[in-house]
């Protein structure tokens, strides 16, 4: 039997065919089921996404909505502030294809403002002889665009010396659609700003305490608990308060997403804790461990990205809240303040009673500010699901 | 005088035909008041009403007598505005008439010598709303056991009170008169008392004098302490007597209505004074209505509830803007929307702090070439269209063309619309560097942006100062608009940290010479334009600064002038110079003065003007139009 054996430190004599050898043969798959089986995670993912319509539609609606604010000021048929006197509180108006039966393209009818003395309301009336035709890709008001370039085309522009308020106009003759595209630039981002303070201190700070558990976990768990058991609306007038009066907009802007970021990790923090409750004890943790690894680097490399997916579904439910928190904030005078516009400084300066008696479209900010919430909330949905694709 | 009551009772109980029972129902006793009089809880109005009550001729002021009965409800904005029944009710020892001209109301009849010596006569039999007497105890107890008593006032007499740092003499001359004698005038004492806040001069000694030690049993009175929760006795004191607002349910009052609810509460009761001075020309004691119910709400959701119905009287929380919305209710609610005219110098002004910490700024504050460049960069006629349907009057902050010393110059006074002229200011003044966006530089680099206080009270700032912000901004300056609380103003203010607040402009913009010009002056700490300055003045130079300015330096030496004239014409004489300086030196910047207010009243009130003027002071809110006055007609 010794015989058999080569040398001591000589390599064990074996056989190696060179005979192609297919591993699958005994289950032999077509190339669709390979596709599938092999698949990556990402394109399991995608492919269960795309399933989700809803979760589908609303993504792209979202992706539009971000695609348009970055071109804000070329969407919008008049810049954020341009007033226009002569057309206080106008009402929306319609557009039109049609005039005496024949087709002129899109066009609106030119419209007389009189004042009635007895109830002192401007009252509008079309001139259905004045057809102005819209224009597109015109010179309109003049802007800077991202603050650098001097530009004035815009998407569509009233005819000259004509107006368009397809949503209306506010009590100083401002385009109502225009500050809602410009208010988007604010609320949308926001959100993600948010979003990534929040991101950034749930994933450190739950990883830590999940890792290390102990003390550590102990009292990370005990500050997210009084964290959480602050009502936070109360908390946010707090903080929003603190901000010091003198601080130009941009920076109340940027102090108003650190505090609704500040707020808002605690629940990122236990999910991030309790998942890596459950890895740390993974041999691969162990492998790592034993390589000699810093525990950032086994948190950052090894644990987080084995439920990243999971990270930005919740993430993507939490954008919502606070695009909803700033516009609470706003609404209630504490957040932003104009010249800085969002959602809510609009929806705030239409909260009087006469608004909604006479002039209900300066409530139009509303729609937006649902559908965006509405989208994000779906979208979550169908992320959290393509996450765990295999289920 | 009983077997009279008994006879009219028992007409109107028999006489059931309309016109018959309405023309006994003339000298009937309130409905309200039939079950006390009838227990004997009450004497008859006879007995009640002073010997000489005070006729309001009613078909003079072209209205009419009316009835008795109802209740009216009132919205305020909160706790503290029950104050508004001690304007709006306008019972004074002397007051100012629609004309606003002054007439004893309280007092029988008045008399001053020089503006120095000053004699009241009571009216005899004139009642505590308890029924208790109001003599000149009354006075004499507020005069030394209040007002000079030490503990009770450290620092002396109130600054109403003295005439050249000196106190009056007090004197009881017979049992129903009383005088009050400086060496030097003190022309502004009458108009004290006929101010919205008046001074007080007299207090129901009857029912105070248990809180005071001198009279009060020290173990009571400790008693009361302790439970009251106050510190000591003239703690104690001071909140059991509070007149302006009447918080204390057990106060005797001589207003026409008595506080029934002790705060805190949601709804305050205020019912009829059944010993209240003033009957109609028919011999009917006022008020007409029973009770006003002031209802607790908060300030933004006013002017929905009074379009809701859910008031009877109001103009308070109710702004121009909200005409159109009330208006549009008048079909949906019995309601009656008229337009008043407020009387303020300016609806929204701009006031520079000439006492501002920053050095820079506060240097140009101070040049008056800034102040007009500020003024005439303004687009008035923008502002007026935008939130005034154009129907305000552009003006510089100064007073009304109602006020017999109004003079066209105040009014244009730097108030047109002139950018070109305001950039050549500009320029004069040191700020011609310029950003490369426009903006100018201050001389020491830093750029020219100002920041603006506003209490955020209204949308009605926020868009004129929306406006502004972009006049000025075509002349190279930039504004910011800071929201802080209205209480922290002041103190902010003197400490130098605020730059420019907006607010509204001079108070009484209808004034006659005989009233006091001290808002042109840096007379107080609460005008932010000149905050230390107006606290040098308040504090008898105590604390703050003495004026820099020579101009505002004049003003205050004016004041003081005026404080010692003693003839009409002089003080016409001093008004015209204060009126000519303060406009042509732009220390507020005024935009619209003589906005409408809307008045919302119950359409069964009878007597509301459909026109009148609106302001705090002269005319105390509705005080002058005296509500006591207002009825129901129960046939409308």
């Amino acid at each position: 039997m010794t015989a058999s054996l080569p040398p001591s430190g000589a390599p064990l004599s074996h056989y190696v065919s060179t005979a192609p050898f297919d591993p699958y043969s005994v289950e032999a798959m077509t190339a669709g089921q390979a596709k599938i089986f092999q698949a990556s995670q990402l394109r399991l993912m995608w492919w269960k996404f795309k399933k989700h319509r809803i979760a589908l539609a609303s993504g792209i609606f979202l992706l539009a909505l971000y695609l348009m604010i970055v071109v804000a000021e070329f969407l919008a048929p008049y810049n954020l502030h341009t007033r226009n006197m002569d057309f206080i509180h106008a009402p929306p108006q319609r557009v039109r294809l049609f005039h005496e039966g024949q087709l002129v393209g899109p066009f609106v009818y030119g419209r007389t403002m009189t004042l009635d003395m007895d109830t002192l309301r401007r009252v509008y009336a079309d001139d259905k002889s004045d057809v102005q035709r819209l224009r597109f890709f015109c010179s309109g008001d003049p802007y800077k665009f991202w603050g650098i370039w001097e530009a004035s085309t815009h998407l569509v522009c009233p005819a000259k010396d004509g107006e368009f308020f397809a949503l209306g106009t506010d009590r100083l003759g401002r385009d109502v659609l225009s500050r809602i595209i410009y208010g988007a630039r604010i609320s949308l981002t926001i959100g993600l700003i948010g979003i990534a303070v929040s991101f950034t201190l749930g994933i450190v700070i739950g990883g830590f305490a999940g890792y290390h558990g102990g003390v550590i976990d102990l009292v990370v768990q005990r500050i997210i608990e009084v964290l959480q058991s602050i009502p936070s609306i109360p908390l946010w007038m707090a903080l929003a308060a603190i901000m010091p009066v003198s601080w130009s907009p941009i920076l109340v802007y940027l102090g108003i997403t650190v505090i609704l970021g500040l707020l808002d990790w605690t629940g990122l923090a236990r999910a991030v804790r309790s998942k890596l409750l459950a890895l740390r004890e993974e041999d691969y943790v162990l492998a790592a461990q034993l390589m000699g690894a810093r525990s950032s680097r086994i948190i950052g490399r090894h644990l987080v990205p084995g439920f990243m997916s999971h990270l930005i579904a919740s993430a993507t439910i939490t954008i919502p809240g606070m695009i909803l928190g700033e516009t609470a904030l706003s609404f209630l005078g504490l957040g932003l303040r104009p010249p800085i516009t969002s959602w809510g400084i609009l929806l705030t300066e239409a909260r009087s009673v006469s608004v909604i008696a006479f002039y209900p479209w300066l409530l139009y900010p509303m729609i937006p500010v649902i559908l965006v919430i509405l989208a994000f909330n779906f979208l979550g949905d169908g992320l959290r699901d393509a996450a765990d694709p295999y289920k | 005088m009983i077997t009279r009551r008994t006879v009219l009772g028992m007409l109107a109980a028999t006489c059931l035909s309309p016109p018959l029972a309405r023309a006994a129902l003339a000298l009937e006793e309130p409905e309200f008041l039939k079950e006390k009089l009838g227990d004997g809880a009450l004497p008859p109005m006879a007995e009640r009403l002073p010997k000489v009550p005070r006729v309001v001729n009613l078909a003079a002021m072209d209205r009419k007598p009316g009835q008795y009965g109802g209740s009216a409800r009132m919205i305020i904005g909160s706790q503290k505005d029950i104050r508004l029944m001690t304007i709006n009710g306008y019972a004074r020892l002397v007051g100012f008439d629609e004309h606003l001209a002054l007439q004893p109301d309280i007092l029988e009849s008045f008399d001053q010598i020089e503006n120095r010596a000053y004699t009241f006569r009571l009216r005899e039999g004139h009642r505590w709303s308890d029924g208790h007497p109001f003599t000149v105890d009354d006075f004499a107890y507020y005069w030394e056991d209040v007002l000079n008593n030490k503990e009770m006032r450290p620092r002396g007499l109130p600054l109403d009170l003295l005439s050249e740092g000196k106190p009056p003499r007090f004197e009881v001359i017979d049992p129903l008169t009383v005088r009050y004698t400086w060496d030097v005038p003190n022309p502004d004492f009458l108009l004290r008392l006929a101010s919205p806040q008046p001074l007080t001069l007299a207090l129901p000694a009857h029912y105070m004098k248990q809180f005071h030690p001198k009279y009060a049993d020290p173990e009571t009175l400790k008693k009361l302490i302790e439970d009251s929760g106050s510190d000591d006795w003239t703690g104690l004191h001071i909140d059991m007597s509070r007149t302006y607002r009447p918080e204390n349910p057990e106060l005797p009052t001589l207003d026409p209505w008595r506080n029934l609810t002790k705060p805190p509460a949601e709804q305050f009761i205020f019912e009829r004074n059944p010993f209240y001075h003033r009957v109609d020309e028919t011999g009917q004691q006022l008020p007409y209505i029973d009770r006003i119910f002031l209802n607790v709400s908060a300030p933004g959701i006013i002017p929905a509830k009074a379009g809701a119905g859910e008031t009877d009287l109001q103009a308070g929380g109710l702004d121009f803007a909200d005409y159109t919305f009330l208006k549009d209710a008048e079909d949906r609610y019995p309601i009656r929307v008229s337009l008043w005219e407020r009387t303020q110098g300016s609806r929204v002004a701009l006031l520079p702090n000439l006492n501002c910490g920053d050095k820079a700024w506060r240097d140009l504050f101070r040049d008056v070439r800034f102040r007009r460049a500020l003024s005439m960069a303004i687009d008035r006629e923008e502002i007026n269209k935008a939130s005034f349907f154009g129907l305000a009057r552009e003006s510089a902050d100064t007073i009304l063309p109602q006020s017999p010393l109004f003079k066209e110059e105040y009014q244009h006074a730097w108030a047109q619309f002139d950018p070109d002229l305001a950039d050549k200011l500009l320029d004069e003044v040191g700020l011609k560097e310029r950003r490369s966006d426009g903006l100018r530089l201050l001389p020491d680099g830093r750029p020219a942006s100002m920041i603006i206080e506003s209490a955020g009270e209204s949308t009605l700032e926020t868009d004129v100062l929306e406006l502004v912000t972009d006049h000025w901004r075509q002349v190279g300056l930039a504004l910011s608009v800071r929201t802080s609380q209205r209480d922290v103003f002041r103190s902010r203010a003197l400490g130098g940290e605020i730059m420019l607040s907006v607010q509204q402009g001079i108070d009484n913009g209808i004034p006659t010479p005989d009233m006091s010009p001290s808002a042109l002056a840096p007379t107080g700490d609460e005008q932010l334009q000149w905050p230390v300055w107006g606290l040098h003045y308040l504090s008898a130079e105590q604390k703050g600064e003495a004026p820099e300015l020579p101009e505002a330096k004049r003003l205050v030496e004016l004041m003081r002038q005026w404080k010692r004239s003693s003839s009409t014409a002089e003080r016409e004489t001093i008004w015209t110079e204060m009126l000519t300086i303060y406009t042509q030196q732009v220390f507020s910047i005024g935009i619209v003065n003589g906005t409408l207010q809307p008045v919302v009243s119950n359409r069964k009130i009878r007597n509301v003007p459909e026109n009148g003027l609106y302001g705090f002071d002269p005319t105390a809110f509705m005080g002058v139009y005296l509500p006591d006055t207002f009825w129901y007609d129960g046939s409308a």
